[in-house]
């Protein structure tokens, strides 16, 4: 009994102890962010992965930056220009100063992007942004010439994912350098004080930084992958904002007058693949469970039947509370290559049913429809939606959904005939996904490296490669356009909508949402008038 | 079952039940306990929903072309699109869960039973067979059931789940795999005390054929303590099924069980839309506690030492 009483004793005095740090409001000079996924290096050339990126773009530059809506804005470069057809020439900043203290010159950028394919052990390389680069020339310390083999016009965009890492703290550093912290010395807007992997990293403000800078002295990133776990540490007081809030939660944050939410479209769009392959579909039989003789999928009567047959908005509105905007193509309004006016498909279930008759499948077939599990937000809920909305016009569906890693395996070796998938633009333009998503598969030439549909026009191969040489702007805007228009009309693929980005803060932080989908501590601001309320 | 009488005669507590068949003393000392009687009343309502499921469901819950995205997450009494009343509300992908949980029970207690049924039969040759021969076999036998036994349950399910992939009967193979050591233990330890009793000894010197002793002689004394663990295991392997659909790693999503309907609601839970996870819990929770009840009794009823 006494041990009984000494047990509860303490586990209150524990209680209390651990409740203290969360009693007093915690301080508006430091910003407690958490994030959904692990930081798997603070080596900017590491890994391109988005968690990682997310990081380094607080530590780092980059030549060219993005600005909330992906368009490319001057970062350590303030100027870039074509000299000749193959030849890009940037402008670098006078006057940036590293975290050291040593200036930039074009050495730094020539040694970062050196470094980029000699990282080792390099699980993804940044080299795809590179590797057109075939010569690299520095006029004068603030003038720096790149050359490509053919004309490029893709140069400013690649450039906008290489982090500026500097010469003289990185000359033979290892990933284990960066993260230790000893050689993570950019000239971004925070230096890093501690990288904990699978737990934190601590910033703190670079007061010397060149541009604007930000409010927040003092930075911690928490990872907290669980989102039922990062909401109660930001209903807790724990963190000051969280990434990622699950949708199921939106309703309670929003009428909460202690939170704000913040949402804003992204770049990716969540689209389903169709087996374009000429041959019997793997997942597809007869009404009677029976192989059928041909693909019905290579016919676009079915195609569009399909499309047609989907609901979107009311996928948009109940599957997604209202976090996605339907999509009829590929980049969302204000990026690169967008087509004014192409709309999603309307939702017209007996058109479906005629078009299938026309096609030959009055009373439809069966299929299979595949999807990620907790790869997207609500993945699995919208592949059932469409499943049911498939089996309303005649296409009787059954629902798979397996794990990305494996999922994605299966997906890319054509196992699925008809799948969902996500692709975020991440260059900002309409380029990315059209070269990787539709343009024939192509390893030679790098084109359709996740074109799983293996979907295949030679009159969209023809445009994209076109565009992809087309260093004015107005005119590669226009192919790329052009692209657009005629895949979507073939239905190569079939987008459903652009997801939002969401992020939860408490009152008196208030979050300047971005399209790439990055949480960036800087573009947290305080609110009006909570400074003078402390 | 013929050859009950005569081993139950062996038993010594048996007397003066000679005019009586043992299921008929079974069912008479079974009616004793007011609580047995609740929990067969309420397993025989759990049971008929479930087998009735097609008839008396509003809505057939795997039927996708029955459901509307645009009547999800509707509450208990909500009226639906196309008329009628969803009385337990519905999930996110517009399923009305009354359906829902009668078609959820169905896979349950199939799935439950199945699994029970084919572990038994398993279990019961292996424990027969390990008693009886002894030796080498016996060992190897109840080695195996050791190292199975020393993992936890869920944990195998799991891994076979992830090995053999998804759909009802690798689930139910997956059930049987982690049960039938339990039945192979209770048998054989059964078998054991039984195997050393006078009636075996004149089995064997009457020269009975070893295929007669083991299954009219041995076989039937061992059931009533199987037939107990069996009932409990049937309760225990809903749970473990619900558990594995609660992870997404049973059935297929579109036809949910009971596990599943309460994970798809789970996450709803903090924004007050409580039912969707709620009645399933319910339906799952009565299943569960009337086929405990039941086994409880079954346990006082079929062992002798519990007799008064």
């Amino acid at each position: 009994m006494y041990a009984l009483r000494k047990f509860v004793r303490l586990a209150i005095a524990i209680v209390i102890v651990s409740l203290l740090p969360f009693a007093s409001p915690s301080s508006a000079q430091e910003l407690k962010i958490a994030v959904a996924a692990d930081v798997t290096s603070a080596d900017p050339h590491f890994f391109n992965l988005f968690p990682n990126n997310n990081i380094a773009e607080h530590i780092f530059d980059k030549l060219v930056q993005m600005d909330p809506d992906s368009k490319m804005i001057p970062g350590l470069a303030t100027s870039w220009k074509t000299v000749d057809d193959k030849t890009w020439e940037f402008k670098l900043r006078k006057g940036v100063k590293f975290h050291d203290g040593s200036e930039l010159t074009a050495e730094d950028v020539v040694f970062s992007i050196d470094r980029v394919p000699n990282v080792p052990n390099s699980p993804g390389p940044f080299t795809a942004y590179t590797k057109a680069i075939i010569g690299k020339e520095i006029v004068d310390p603030y003038t720096i010439r790149f050359k490509y083999a053919a004309p490029y016009p893709l140069a400013p965009n690649d450039l906008s994912t290489i982090y500026i890492v500097s010469k003289k703290a990185a000359t033979g550093a290892t990933t284990e350098d960066f993260n230790s912290g000893k050689a993570a010395i950019g000239s971004g807007r925070y230096k890093l004080v501690r990288y904990v992997s699978g737990d934190r990293i601590e910033l703190i403000r670079n007061d010397n930084y060149w541009g604007e800078k930000s409010p927040w002295p003092k930075v911690t990133f928490k990872i907290i992958k669980n989102e039922a776990a990062r909401v109660a540490a930001l209903l807790s007081g724990d963190v000051d904002a969280i990434e990622q809030p699950p949708i199921a939660d939106l309703p309670r944050l929003k009428s909460d007058p202690k939170f704000t939410v913040t949402s804003k479209i992204s770049h990716r769009v969540i689209y389903f693949n169709f087996d374009h392959l000429q041959r019997v579909s793997p997942f597809i039989t007869a009404k009677d469970g029976k192989p059928l003789d041909k693909n019905p999928l290579t016919d676009l009567r079915v195609r569009r039947a399909i499309s047609k047959a989907i609901n979107r908005p009311a996928i948009a509105e109940r599957v997604m509370e209202s976090q996605a905007v339907p999509s009829g193509q590929l980049v969302s309004e204000k990026l690169f290559g967008h087509v004014l006016g192409l709309k999603a498909e309307a939702y017209d279930p007996e058109g479906a049913k005629k078009l299938l008759a026309e096609a030959g499948y009055p009373n439809g077939f069966n299929i299979t429809v595949h999807g990620p599990s907790g790869r997207y937000v609500n993945d699995e809920k919208i592949v059932q939606a469409v499943a049911q909305m498939l089996t309303r016009v005649g296409i009787n569906s059954k629902v798979e959904t397996a794990p990305m890693g494996p999922y994605s395996a299966r997906a890319s070796k054509q196992e699925f005939s008809f799948h969902m998938v996500g692709w975020g633009a991440s260059t900002g333009e309409a380029s990315s996904p059209l070269r990787s998503l539709l343009a024939t598969f192509n390893r030679d030439k790098g084109l359709g490296a996740v074109n799983w549909g293996r979907y295949s026009n030679p009159k969209v191969d023809y445009v994209i490669e076109q565009a992809l040489q087309q260093v004015d702007d107005e005119n590669r805007s226009q192919m790329l356009q052009q692209a657009t228009k005629m895949a979507m009309d073939d239905l190569g693929i079939m987008p459903i909508h652009f997801q939002y980005t969401i992020w939860a803060t408490r009152k008196g932080v208030q979050y300047v949402p971005r399209t790439d989908e990055y949480t960036l501590a800087f573009q947290f601001k305080q609110a009006p008038g909570e400074m003078a309320k402390r | 079952m013929s050859a009950l009488p005569d081993t139950v005669i062996v038993e010594p507590l048996a007397t003066g039940a000679a005019t009586e068949t043992p299921l008929g003393r079974i069912a008479r000392d079974f009616v004793t306990n007011p609580i047995a009687i609740f929990g067969i009343v309420l397993l025989l309502l759990v049971v008929l929903a479930a087998i009735l499921a097609p008839f008396i469901s509003p809505q057939n819950p795997y039927d996708l072309a029955q459901l509307d995205v645009m009547d999800s997450r509707l509450e208990p009494g909500s009226k639906a699109l196309t008329g009628g009343t969803y009385w337990l509300g519905t999930d996110d992908q517009g399923r009305d869960m009354l359906s829902a949980i009668f078609y959820g029970l169905r896979i349950s207690l199939s799935v439950g039973v199945a699994s029970t049924v084919l572990a038994l039969l398993i279990g019961l040759t292996m424990g027969l067979a390990a008693a009886y021969l002894g030796g080498r076999v016996e060992t190897l036998i109840m080695r195996i059931v050791d190292i199975q036994l020393s993992f936890p349950a869920i944990l195998i399910a799991l891994i076979l789940i992830a090995v053999l992939g998804q759909g009802t009967g690798k689930v139910i193979a997956a059930l049987v795999t982690v049960q039938w050591a339990y039945y192979a233990r209770t048998v054989r330890s059964a078998a054991l005390v039984e195997k050393r009793k006078e009636y075996m000894e004149a089995a064997r010197c009457l020269a009975l054929p070893p295929s007669r002793i083991v299954f009219k002689h041995l076989l039937p004394n061992c059931l009533p303590p199987t037939i107990v663990v069996a009932t409990v295991q049937v309760a225990a392997a809903i749970a473990l099924e619900a558990t594995l659909s609660f992870l997404g790693l049973g059935l297929p999503i579109t036809e949910p069980s009971l596990g599943l309907l309460i994970a798809n609601g789970y996450q709803y839970l903090l924004s007050g839309k409580y039912w969707i996870s709620f009645f399933p819990g319910v339906a799952l929770l009565v299943t569960i506690v009337s086929i405990n009840l039941v086994a409880d009794q079954l346990r006082d009823v079929m062992n002798p030492r519990l007799q008064k």
